[in-house]
């Protein structure tokens, strides 16, 4: 081995032991100088996409104008354009108002934010926010959907941009209760397969718990992480092992579909956690 | 050598950003197309040891630095059997392993054989996400298996190696330009030229 390659394998080698080596609020530190650093150009990334989309958008719209108009059918299919149109902005309009009426409902103090990125991660299923440090975001905020179901945690917050755990994620945990029980445990994600819905599973329940299927499981705010009482989703089925019990777990919010999502950035109850 | 080495360092920095626009393709089992180990994988054929071991070092620290989950957990006595994560700087091991795959084949890339090294930057793709969803079923136990994984890590593998041939054509070209030597064939042309008295 030449001289030069040999001192590089040491350097790659020394370089190596030290990114392994790495605790977990180093290694934070170098995901938020990393993130800092593109995120100005994933901004303006994202602002070309949406120009993009909106401008394809608007050249197919304008094709299927001059067809229907071409065909003589220009009234029937103007009309049933601007029913769909129409359908569109009742079905943007109810999630607004859902929104809205969550923000105003809500206990907490709530920042809205959209969902600009599905699955950023390979194999760890998450969101990216369009809400960052500069909007109050922090790390290990909870993220909850408009229904008020839980969604995650906030584990990434940029400037501008947030990117969030999902509730789903195997290494996630989640301190539980089910309802109208005093069954305590820890909702993880399970390792699911493509396709199908993302379930979660309620652990280290006793063998004994009288847990039936529909019952309700909310966040019991131990373990300082999770506020108490958001919903997480309701009791599948209910499996006894040799020392405890699993229940698992429908989730309440569809993980496919996430559009608006609020962070609770203030948690009147924390001071009591 | 030291321009075609930095267009190198620069093609790994915009990738990582060009990662981030590349969406999962949902009906074929969220397999993606990976911008980064691709451009690891096709630059470590044209560069020495020495310079595929310091791309691996910052494509796979990169890599880390965008993929790794850093979870904090609350109080201990709460949440107990914390499952564990790939580490941070894992990747940079795996970037190590699939660069010393594509340095084996150096000889005959050097020869003209590209289109070897393309499909070998396919195989290496399936490998390396096959030993990382190895190494999270290991650590977090309970390995299950499904179609779709495999279906997922096929898919991904053939999406990043169809696109090897453009970054290899790219990078003939920047050699072309900062006159770095990548092939003996290009070697041997050059050498045929006529020179200028």
């Amino acid at each position: 081995m030449r001289p030069f390659t040999l001192s590089v394998f040491l350097l790659f080698l020394g370089g190596l032991a030290w990114a392994l080596s790495l605790s977990g609020p180093a290694v934070r530190e170098v995901q938020n100088v990393y993130y800092s650093s593109i995120s100005p150009w994933v901004n303006q990334g994202d602002q070309a996409r949406s120009f993009a989309r909106s401008f394809v958008q608007e050249v197919e719209h304008s094709k299927d104008l001059k067809i229907k108009l071409d065909r003589a059918l220009a009234e029937k299919d103007r009309l049933s354009l601007i029913a769909s149109r129409v359908r569109e902005l009742e079905d943007s309009n109810n999630e607004l108002r859902r929104a809205l009426g969550f923000k105003r409902a809500t206990p907490f103090n709530v920042s809205g934010a959209q969902v600009v990125r599905r699955k950023p991660l390979t194999w760890a299923p998450s969101i990216e926010i369009n809400r960052g440090a500069r909007d109050g975001l922090g790390v290990s905020q909870t993220v909850v959907a408009s229904n008020g179901g839980l969604i995650g945690r906030v584990y990434q917050p940029g400037d501008h941009l947030s990117s969030v755990v999902l509730a789903t994620y195997e290494g996630s945990m989640v301190s539980a209760r089910v309802e109208g029980t005093s069954e305590v445990g820890i909702v993880q994600g399970q390792r699911s397969n493509f396709g199908k819905a993302p379930g979660l599973s309620l652990r280290f329940l006793s063998r004994t718990a009288r847990v039936r299927r529909g019952m309700k499981v909310f966040t019991d705010g131990r373990g300082k992480l999770f506020p108490p009482n958001i919903l997480i989703g309701t009791i599948e089925d209910f499996e006894t092992g040799p020392v405890d019990g699993t229940a698992s777990i429908t989730p309440s919010v569809n993980f496919e579909n996430l559009k608006t999502v609020f962070v609770i950035t203030g948690n009147p109850d924390a001071e009591q956690l | 050598m030291i321009a075609y080495h930095l267009f190198l360092i620069l093609l790994l920095v915009l990738s990582c950003l060009f990662q981030q626009f590349i969406p999962p393709i949902a009906p074929w089992s969220d397999a993606r197309i990976l911008l980064v180990p691709l451009v690891v994988l096709c630059a470590s054929v044209t560069v020495p040891p020495s310079g595929m071991l310091i791309l691996a070092f910052l494509g796979g620290f990169l890599w880390d630095a965008q993929q790794a989950v850093v979870l904090s957990y609350g109080d201990s006595a709460v949440y107990r059997e914390i499952p564990d994560s790939l580490g941070f700087g894992t990747s940079i091991i795996l970037y190590g392993l699939m660069g010393l795959l594509m340095q084996g084949i150096r000889p005959l890339f050097q020869r003209g054989g590209w289109f070897a090294s393309a499909l070998l930057t396919g195989v290496a793709v399936f490998f390396y996400r096959w030993i990382e969803f190895l190494t999270l079923s290991f650590i977090r136990g309970g390995f299950s298996f499904h179609d779709d994984i495999l279906r997922q890590i096929l898919i991904t593998s053939s999406l990043t190696m169809i696109l090897a041939p453009l970054v290899f054509s790219m990078l003939f070209k920047v050699a072309r330009i900062c006159r770095y030597t990548i092939t003996f064939d290009a070697l041997k042309r050059r050498s045929r030229r006529p020179s200028v008295a």
